[in-house]
């Protein structure tokens, strides 16, 4: 099939799914048929993809524009529509679509104790999202990213209402949409001030030459697209959405909140590369901003109790890792990354959601033993925690290494680069710890309260985690191939190659790791308990069990949790802050309105004499012009 | 002497077919028995469609009345907008006329016709006097139509308001217009408008802004703006259907026709206050919107807010500000009628008072019904793939290329805020239980007036190229002269 074709497929098989089942409300509410209609437009979109895939991979010389216009402006156009399919945008179509087919059948058992409106509501949603992903991969130019972007925005809206009757979930909803929608503010201004300047939404050398010479404009419209950048990928202080968020189902947060929509923000630094190159103070600033992410989610993911808060802050950590690496001039370690992380963060949303489905608890401590009743998630929850935590042979050890390793070339050039170097080395050690702490607590020891009646999923929340295990295992080895797709003659990756770096990360790792255990398994709390059982003995229980959690809350936690109240009171308290004085001037000029014809008509009078007296006065001030 | 000929008269073409079909349904109003009356709707809507073949039949570009009427492309556009804009309104309000005023239902469509014609000879009106006549003949029979239903108390109430507040403005609007004929001796525009760029004077001022307060009346901008609820409220929502669309863009082609004529010389001497009052209606609007607790009072206030977006492009005084504020007034003409032609057809079904909470659950009373606003309200707050979403990039767009960098940040951070009450009634409609189960059911006609709003709506939104190139191409020429 030509490139066109496989282009219009797998953007376009959602699309026509989506409207088909919006259209056809009996189909919609058929339920079973819906959700079929769904996966197979997620299976041709993986078929499409993949097959453009190997396609870029035989034969990436070229990229492959089709696009037609879409402003036509006196004879010339003013902006396209498209599609770009080249190195770039092949893969993340793969990985979108197969991330979101995997959601998408976990989704079918997972879901199924829906009614069978509410089932074809969900996998209408879910075939729109996909939709507006794909076509936001393929945008040939900044406009049709962001009008993608929005509907991303909107699909990602109505997928965390899904449970629209839990108002926690109908508020987390509205606070992403809120948080993101502000953020977009530098991606619509920011497309303004690049067509206003350089009169094109490309993202060509020819555009960005032009854009080059004009000085500051460049700086502007890159800082401008770094800041949706940071609401959509949920970067430190933009990023409170994003725990929130995990009110939604979780195969919705494995889709969205793990491997697709807020790596859009990382998506955009990449296919917009050229234009912040252009801006190097954008690009440290990126840098530092994603390093600092990076460790404060890290931290906070500590003590979260969460299983899916755990994981919502990792995201949060680990995109700061790619903007980090992509600040610091690595698009390949930053964008390599990128597809390392979705499938094995996919993989553990997935898992914990067959966690949360076999205890019915998001809690850590209802679970714990688990490993004896859920085999195959124990051991994908485990793999993906491991390749999460820079395991050596797992796709995140080579990723989390390339990232690393143009940090630490970075702190040659600028010796800012040595924040986010510092901040994402010591994020490998805590990251460490913190995921072999929620596998600890999890899957071994003794079993928890919720765990014993827990048992493994059907076939169709198993497959799911058996297909995101093979690139959690092996994608790493693929650098080289990926490396080729994005055509950087410069850098080199190798599948063996021991530097410095490298190795501190790695004692880094195994450090957490064992950190870990030490305290969760062997535990310390209970040796430390039995050294001091006399002291016990004078009190009852719960107050020793107090004692040990306060005083693992002080070493452990006090860090955490003050990082967790920033989060929440300051920075989450600003933006509440905001909306609330909204409402209150709301209401002061509400009061104005009173209903009587003559008060307007005073008002209409008050309003054209203070218009004059103001203009007279603005004519002495300024003279006669 | 030169007899006047009908072919000189061809830039008016399109008015006249409006007025001869006026005329035509006023005797046939007479004649018709009670019974068949209801056929009055299609005869206006034929009429309208009439009137908008012949700006394409004919070329309207001329000048007429010794240059009191002048037809340029800008005048084409809206009177194309006015014609179909006036049809779709007429069709949406076909049902309920029928019902509630069934023996009287040719008054309304006669009355409407008028106020078209009035906006129809707006779009040309480069002399005073033909400006002031053309815009009364558009004022009053939206006074009439908001008394229409004779027996309802809040409507009367909101009709007598209505016309004192609205004589108020036009003696504003008249003093303000008689302060700069005295100036410049001549009711002209073009002549007032040179004269005031040789020689501006305090005086000139002063009667810049009381046609700005008079003016800003009939838009509502703050703080002018106060009926502008009220009278949604009260009135019967078919009008207002009418009444929050065409008008305001009627009021605009009167700021443009004055302010923008010799590249904009009233405008440009008039910036400053201009600027504060386009800030404060966005503020205003915007904020006010934010509690309301009816939706048509809530889209009144909306409307508020998007009146600041055309007077933001209005600021820019250059070819391409008005090439996108023509763009914004067609996005905000279907928008704006669609979402009202819904908030009816809930209330006329069954479903309430036109409180948000009656929108509860909407979607599954009446699916389609619920889409359809969605698609309006997303495009009211101006997300992609809707016209809404081009007409904001748009306007914001032209003011930043006329420099005024802080002004699209402002507006672009206001219409995030914006959000806030659209998803309101969105998540009153999708996520809420609805209050009960009976199903909302839309007559025919009332749907297909909604179908049209939406294809406009979605379709300019999926491909804005023509419109774009269309508004673009009648701004050209016209600030020049």
């Amino acid at each position: 099939m030509r490139t066109l074709d496989l282009a219009l497929i797998s953007v376009f098989a959602p699309l026509i799914i989506a409207v088909l089942l919006i259209i056809v409300a009996p189909l919609r509410r058929a339920g079973r048929a819906a959700a079929a209609l769904s996966v197979g437009g997620a299976f041709a979109s993986v078929f499409a993809s993949v097959a453009l895939t190997l396609a870029r991979l035989a034969d990436n010389r070229v990229p492959e524009i089709f696009e037609t216009t879409w402003l036509p402006e006196a004879g010339k156009s003013a902006a396209t529509i498209g599609l770009q399919i080249d190195g770039i945008s092949a893969p993340m179509l793969a990985v979108v679509s197969i991330v979101a087919f995997c959601v998408q059948v976990f989704s079918l058992e997972y879901m199924a104790d829906e009614n069978d409106e509410d089932y074809g509501r969900y996998f209408t949603w879910h075939s729109l999202f996909l939709f507006s992903m794909q076509a936001l991969v393929v945008a040939p130019n900044i406009l049709q990213l962001f009008c993608a972007w929005e509907l991303v925005g909107l699909c990602s809206y109505l997928l965390i209402g899904f449970y629209y009757k839990k108002p926690s979930a109908a508020r987390a909803a509205l606070k992403a949409f809120w948080v993101t929608k502000f953020a977009d503010l530098g991606l619509l201004i920011g497309l303004i001030v690049q067509y206003a300047a350089v009169g094109t939404f490309g993202w060509d050398a020819e555009t960005v030459a032009k854009l080059g010479a004009l000085g500051v404009v460049p700086v502007a419209v890159a800082a401008l697209y770094f800041l949706a950048v940071m609401g959509k990928s949920a970067q430190f202080p933009l990023h409170v959405w994003l725990p929130d968020a995990m009110e939604g189902p979780t195969p919705v947060s494995a889709l969205l909140h793990a491997a697709t929509m807020v790596a859009a923000g990382v998506y955009l630094i990449v296919r917009a590369y050229p234009i912040f190159q252009a801006a190097p103070q954008v690009m440290v600033a990126m840098s530092v901003i994603g390093g600092v992410t990076a460790v404060f989610a890290a931290i906070v993911a500590i003590g979260q109790n969460d299983i899916k808060r755990v994981l919502a802050y990792s995201t949060c950590s680990q995109l700061g890792y790619m903007v980090a690496a992509l600040g610091a001039g690595s698009l390949f370690g930053g964008y390599f990354h990128l597809g390392t992380h979705a499938f094995f963060k996919a993989m553990l949303f997935l898992s914990a959601g067959s966690v949360i489905h076999a205890v019915h608890s998001n809690d850590l401590s209802h679970m714990g033993g688990l490993s004896k009743k859920m085999k195959w998630t124990t051991l994908t929850f485990s793999v993906g925690s491991l390749a999460l935590a820079g395991f050596p042979g797992l796709s995140g050890f080579f990723s989390k290494d390339q990232i690393l390793e143009s940090l630490w070339e970075g702190t040659h050039r600028d010796p800012l680069f040595w924040i986010p170097f510092l901040a994402c080395l010591a994020t490998v050690g805590i990251t460490a710890y913190y995921m072999s702490r929620v596998v600890f607590l999890a899957f071994f020891g003794k079993l928890g309260e919720h765990a014993h009646h827990a048992h493994e999923g059907g076939i169709a929340m198993r497959l799911p985690l058996l297909i995101l295990l093979v690139p959690t295992v092996i994608g790493g080895l693929f650098g080289g191939q990926f490396l080729g797709l994005l055509a950087l003659p410069e850098v080199e990756f190798h599948l063996t190659h021991v530097t410095p770096v490298g190795v501190v990360a790695l004692v880094l790792a195994f450090g957490g790791i064992g950190l870990g255990y030490v305290l969760n398994m062997t535990p310390a709390g209970a040796g430390l308990a039995s050294a001091t059982a006399p002291v016990a003995a004078f009190i009852e229980y719960g107050a020793v069990d107090r004692f040990w959690l306060g005083a693992y809350n002080l070493l452990m936690m006090a860090l955490s949790r003050v990082f967790a109240w920033l989060d929440r009171y300051v920075v989450d308290g600003m933006l509440n802050g905001i909306g609330a004085g909204a409402l209150t001037a709301g209401e002061w000029l509400r009061r104005f309105q009173t209903g009587r014809a003559t008060d307007y008509v005073y008002v209409v009078m008050l309003g054209v004499v203070g218009l004059t007296i103001w203009s007279q006065f603005a004519a002495l001030v300024g003279g006669s012009r | 002497m030169n007899v006047p000929m009908l072919v000189d008269f061809q830039p008016l073409l399109p008015d006249l077919v409006l007025l001869v079909g006026a005329l035509w349904l006023l005797i046939l109003d007479l004649l018709m028995p009670h019974g068949r009356k209801r056929l009055m709707a299609g005869g206006a809507i034929v009429t309208l469609l009439a009137a908008a073949a012949a700006t394409w039949l004919y070329d309207p570009i001329g000048t007429v009345w010794g240059g009191a009427y002048l037809g340029t492309g800008l005048a084409v556009f809206l009177k194309r907008l006015f014609y179909v804009g006036g049809a779709v309104a007429v069709l949406g309000a076909r049902t309920h006329v029928n019902e509630a005023y069934a023996r009287r239902q040719g008054e309304y469509y006669l009355t409407m016709l008028f106020s078209i014609l009035g906006m129809s000879l707006l779009t040309g009106a480069r002399d005073l006097i033909l400006l002031v006549v053309a815009f009364e003949l558009m004022s009053i029979p939206l006074y009439v139509l908001t008394a229409f239903p004779r027996d309802d108390k809040r409507a009367t109430e909101g009709a007598v308001k209505l016309y004192l507040v609205g004589a108020a403005s036009s003696a504003t609007l008249l003093f303000g217009l008689s302060l700069l004929f005295g100036l410049a001796h001549d009711t002209s525009i073009l002549a007032i408008a040179t004269h005031v760029q040789a020689h501006p004077s305090p005086l000139a001022l002063v009667g810049a802004a009381m046609v700005i307060g008079g003016l800003g009346f009939k838009i509502g901008i703050f703080p002018f703006h106060m009926w502008v609820p009220d009278a949604y409220e009260g009135g019967h929502t078919p009008f207002i259907v009418f009444l929050s669309a065409l008008p305001k863009i009627a009021g605009f082609t009167v700021f443009i026709q004055l302010l923008l004529a010799r590249n904009g010389a009233l405008a440009t001497m008039a910036l400053a206050p201009l600027l504060v009052l386009s800030v404060t209606t966005l503020i205003a609007g915007n904020f006010l919107a934010l509690r309301q607790s009816n939706v048509k009072r809530l889209l009144a206030f909306s409307g508020v807010s998007h009146v600041g977006f055309l007077m933001l492009a209005l600021l820019t005084r250059s070819e391409l500000g008005l090439g996108m504020l023509l763009f914004y007034g067609v996005g905000y003409v279907f928008t704006n009628m669609g979402a009202f032609l819904v908030v009816h057809a809930v209330k006329n079904g069954g479903g309430g008072d036109d409180s948000i909470a009656s929108f509860d659950g909407l979607v599954r009373r009446n699916g389609w019904l619920a889409a359809a606003m969605l698609a309006f309200l997303l495009s009211l707050a101006g997300i992609p793939f809707m016209v809404g979403f081009w007409a904001k990039l748009f306007v914001f767009l032209a003011v930043w290329e006329a420099g005024f960098y802080g002004l699209v940040v402002f507006g672009a951070s206001i219409s995030v805020l914006a959000l806030f009450y659209y998803l309101r009634v969105v998540r009153a409609m999708f996520m809420n239980p609805p209050a009960n189960e009976a199903v909302i059911d839309v007559d025919p006609v009332t749907n297909t007036a909604i179908v049209l709003c939406l294809l406009a709506v979605v379709g300019i939104g999926l491909y804005p190229g023509p419109l774009y190139d269309a508004a673009r191409v009648a701004a050209v020429g016209f600030i020049g002269n």
